[in-house]
């Protein structure tokens, strides 16, 4: 059964009466070119059917709040969530969602955070607990392409938050958001459990190789989106998805970033929502970090470890049982040392290594390879950068 | 009535010999020739009557059959022109027949009966039977190239006529103007800083293994890759020969000499298709850009835009030192030893070798990174990151190292390798790596970790061995000397594993 007779204001009529508001929103969120604003605005005007029945026939530039979220293409908007009203069933729609935990703006189970909002998810999906949400949580945000040094520090700071009860909420992006994931489901049991929300349909992996940690997120956390099952990626639902990030957490922490990004569109947001923001100081030459350098000009605060993220959240760290952890590697001597102490922590090429240490390219090649077996460098290309832990 | 005079036509870089026959019978005037011949070679009926009737001679009213032999192979090009004027001239009684035998003849006729050069004249008079050879005058110093026949110039069919009824001595033309010298290759004095990028170029010079560069735009891959040829050793006699055969039977004008000594430098463009580099192509197969290669340097710029089947169709020739083209109606091996140099971006927006810099989007990188990762990534022996220079160097007033200076080690670890039987360290074949490069204790530790670690492959292995190798003859280590940590850990750190340098860390 199909709700091909829209048109004529019907809507799915054997099951209308049974399904719930929730169910009208789910389908309506689900539509070609639907955003958060356009949902929203549709939500205000109308009754849940009301709205399904005037998106199916097509009338929905007609309410002025629309017509005023969707700019100057309004009538071309209407027609096209007619035509995909008209191929779709309402209830069976539903049914497909049964699994996920869904919740509606306006009625209870709707997360405190986003429900407050200014600009609050009309429904909202979830994989996973949503017990998770409750409590103080962290956003560890950067960019995709970090460097290794970047990821390891969003690894220690997921650790550290999950470990002292934060909640580490993040994109599940490649890059910076997937290393604080990793690190915040390394706490293991009994620390505070990871957060992810995604711009895509919870069945939609995006980027594909990060599958096992969405798995791995939803499992021991809560994966959430605003968009039904289906709904695959599309450059504008990744801000979208960014301003979520910055609604569910008390604070943002940018590891690295350039200038533009994802990463600076989430400060934006948690600025607009008075959310502080933190950002990691990085090498003044390094791509990847002119943005949180720049922040830090404009007056972010500094994070250069956990304890400046859980400090800024009023949160006591962890003690670490037995002191500081005993370094397992056996330490650089000779060239090693030399190398090391000219590579800093910003990562560098052969040539300037060669020229900052005085070494030939054999002796310096021989030194590498020590520090390399050893766990002190990582070589990635043509890139020579110091690892923090083994 | 009957006349016949050698010649030959071209197929790849091979010669192969034809019997020009000539009868000239009763019947109604005609012309035909027989014996397979493709357009241009069918072309020469009218070319050679227009060129007899030119020259102030007759051309007989009456039935004239050619007869290309073997006629089961297909003769191509215009070289046959002037043995069929010629044996039609002796079918005739114009010039005498113990004249022509044993005179081969290789030459394109225009209307007017001058002779003209054509491409292959090396491989073409190699092939030809019998004591002498006319060719056209510009082609003199290549047929003289052969050695084995009496080279007659001629630059007009009259000429030929005379000479041949021993009215007049055989012509003598001038050699033509030795060509301008050709300009030195650039110099690697130019080149500032980049110490491991001149360290990767002075081992492949040596060791003849395949360089792959990888860097932002502008940070000088071009330029490093422009001074390789300068660094390595003029060809030897017989590969020069080699060389030369090829260029000539691909029509690539040879410089002053006749003979091409410097090692060349072919840098196609990335828009290049498969078979102008593979060859094929013309009925003659001619030879294409790998071949053109053979005994230097292929430069293949921006190997990340080149198509992937062009990049796919690299693979046997380097494993192999020859194409072989096949077409429907016949196959030819052709020469394509070359050394393999190749430059890319590490992304289309170039700025990837620092993180956080790059612009492209995923899609835009996953797609280069196929086309640069995989069996053709593995067949480079060196692979190494450029970066710009720093302003330091750049600005310093001390150029690096010119290139006879490095040009000389090149040499001398080349006739270390000549030592070992092989061009260059790269041919030492897998089973005598044990023997010709030995490993001393460090460097046995330092590959062990690695291959335990993940760092290297077994195939690696080897690779790393023979520029190890290579590394110790430029030092002036002994030939026979076991590799210690030093060769072996800078092989390794120049053969960076690039590929990693498209994907995000995650």
């Amino acid at each position: 059964m199909t709700a091909g007779g829209a048109g004529a204001g019907a809507g799915p009529r054997a099951v209308g009466g049974a399904l719930p508001d929730r169910a009208w929103w789910v389908a309506l969120a689900g539509l070609p070119g639907m955003g958060p604003a356009r949902l929203r605005a549709l939500r205000e005007a109308l009754a849940p059917e009301e709205a399904w029945r005037v998106v199916a026939s097509g009338r929905a530039h007609l309410v002025p709040a629309v017509a005023a979220a969707s700019g100057g293409r309004a009538g071309e908007v209407a027609a096209r969530w007619a035509r995909a009203a008209a191929d779709l069933d309402v209830g069976e729609r539903w049914r497909a969602h049964a699994h996920l935990g869904v919740s509606l703006l306006g009625e209870p189970g709707h997360p405190a955070r986003v429900a407050d909002d200014p600009e609050p998810p009309v429904v909202l999906f979830s994989d996973g607990d949503r017990g998770a949400l409750a409590g103080p949580t962290v956003a560890v945000v950067g960019t995709r392409r970090c460097t290794r040094a970047g990821a390891e520090l969003a690894v220690e700071l997921g650790l550290a938050c999950a470990r002292a009860g934060v909640r580490v909420v993040s994109g599940l992006a490649v890059g910076i958001d997937a290393a604080a994931h990793r690190g915040a489901l390394a706490a293991g049991e009994g620390a505070a459990p990871p957060v992810a929300v995604v711009g895509t349909g919870l069945d939609v992996v995006y980027p594909a190789r990060s599958r096992s940690l969405w798995e791995a997120v939803a499992a021991s956390g809560v994966v959430l989106s605003e968009h039904p099952l289906g709904t695959g990626p599309a450059r504008w639902r990744f801000p979208a998805r960014n301003r979520l990030v910055a609604a569910l957490a008390d604070a943002v922490v940018v590891v690295e970033s350039p200038r533009t990004g994802g990463s600076m569109y989430t400060v934006d947001e948690a600025l607009r929502r008075d959310r502080p923001v933190l950002a990691v100081p990085g090498p003044v030459r390094s791509a990847a970090s002119s943005g949180t350098n720049w922040l830090l000009s404009q007056g972010a605060a500094v994070a250069t470890g956990p304890e400046d993220v859980l400090a800024a959240l009023g949160v006591a760290p962890e003690p670490t049982a037995g002191g500081p952890v005993l370094d397992p590697r056996p330490p650089p001597t000779g060239d090693g040392r030399r190398v090391l102490r000219a590579l800093g922590w910003a990562p560098a090429g052969l040539d300037t290594l060669a020229r900052r240490t005085g070494l030939g390219l054999g002796p310096l090649a021989v030194a590498l390879d020590r520090l390399e077996s050893d766990g002190w460098v990582h070589r990635d290309a043509g890139q020579i950068e110091r690892r923090g832990r083994p | 009535m009957l006349a016949t005079v050698p010649s030959a036509t071209i197929l790849g870089v091979e010669g192969r010999p034809v019997t020009v026959e000539v009868h000239v019978g009763q019947g109604l005037p005609s012309f035909t020739v027989v014996g397979l011949p493709d357009a241009s070679c069918r072309e020469a009926r009218d070319r050679a009557r227009a060129a007899v009737l030119c020259s102030g001679l007759t051309w007989p009213t009456r039935k004239v059959t050619v007869n290309l032999a073997p006629s089961s192979e297909r003769k191509i090009g215009s070289g046959l022109d002037l043995a069929i004027a010629v044996a039609v001239l002796a079918a005739t009684d114009q010039v005498p027949a113990e004249a022509v035998a044993d005179l081969a003849c290789i030459g394109e006729l225009g209307l007017d009966g001058a002779v003209r050069p054509v491409a292959g004249t090396v491989a073409l008079v190699d092939a030809v039977p019998g004591s002498t050879v006319v060719v056209a005058a510009p082609s003199a110093a290549e047929a003289r190239l052969v050695g084995r026949h009496r080279v007659r110039a001629v630059a007009h069919l009259s000429e030929l006529v005379l000479a041949l009824r021993g009215e007049e001595p055989w012509p003598d033309p001038p050699a033509p103007a030795p060509p301008p010298p050709e300009p030195p290759p650039p110099d690697l004095a130019d080149v500032r800083g980049q110490p491991a990028a001149r360290q990767a170029l002075e081992i492949a010079a040596a060791g003849a293994h395949h360089l792959l560069l990888v860097g932002s735009p502008g940070a000088g891959k071009t330029m490093l890759a422009r001074r390789l040829p300068g660094l390595l050793p003029p060809l030897a006699p017989s590969e020069a020969l080699a060389v030369t055969r090829i260029h000539s039977a691909a029509g690539v004008p040879v410089p002053g000499g006749g003979v091409v000594v410097r090692p060349p430098f072919r840098a196609p463009h990335h828009s290049s298709t498969t078979v102008s580099l593979v060859g094929g192509g013309t009925a003659a197969l001619r030879p294409g850009e790998l071949s053109l290669a053979t005994g230097g340097v292929l430069f293949l710029d921006e190997l990340g835009e080149f198509g992937p089947s062009v990049v796919d169709a690299l693979r046997q020739p380097l494993e192999e030192g020859v194409v072989r083209v096949a077409r429907a109606r016949a196959a030819v091996t052709l020469p394509a030893r070359f050394l393999l140099v190749a430059a890319t971006n590490p992304c289309p927006c170039g700025e990837a070798t620092e993180a956080g810099a790059c612009r492209c989007s995923d899609a835009a990188r996953a797609r280069y990174r196929r086309r640069l990762s995989g069996p053709v990534l593995d067949r480079f022996d060196l692979r190494v990151e450029v970066h710009r220079p720093e302003p330091a160097a750049l600005l310093a007033t001390a150029g690096g190292q010119p290139s006879a200076v490095v040009a000389e080690r090149v040499a001398a670890a080349r006739r270390v390798a000549a030592g070992r039987g092989v061009r260059a360290n790269a041919e030492i074949p897998a089973d005598r790596l044990d023997q010709a490069a030995p490993l001393a204790g460090g460097a046995t530790r330092m590959l062990e970790a690695a291959l335990r670690q993940g760092r290297l492959t077994a195939r690696g292995l080897a690779r790393v061995r023979r520029v190890a190798r290579t590394i110790a003859d430029l030092d002036g280590a002994p030939p026979d000397s076991a590799l210690g940590a030093e060769p072996v850990a800078l092989a390794m750190t120049l053969r960076a594993d690039v590929s990693s340098a498209l994907e995000a860390v995650a």
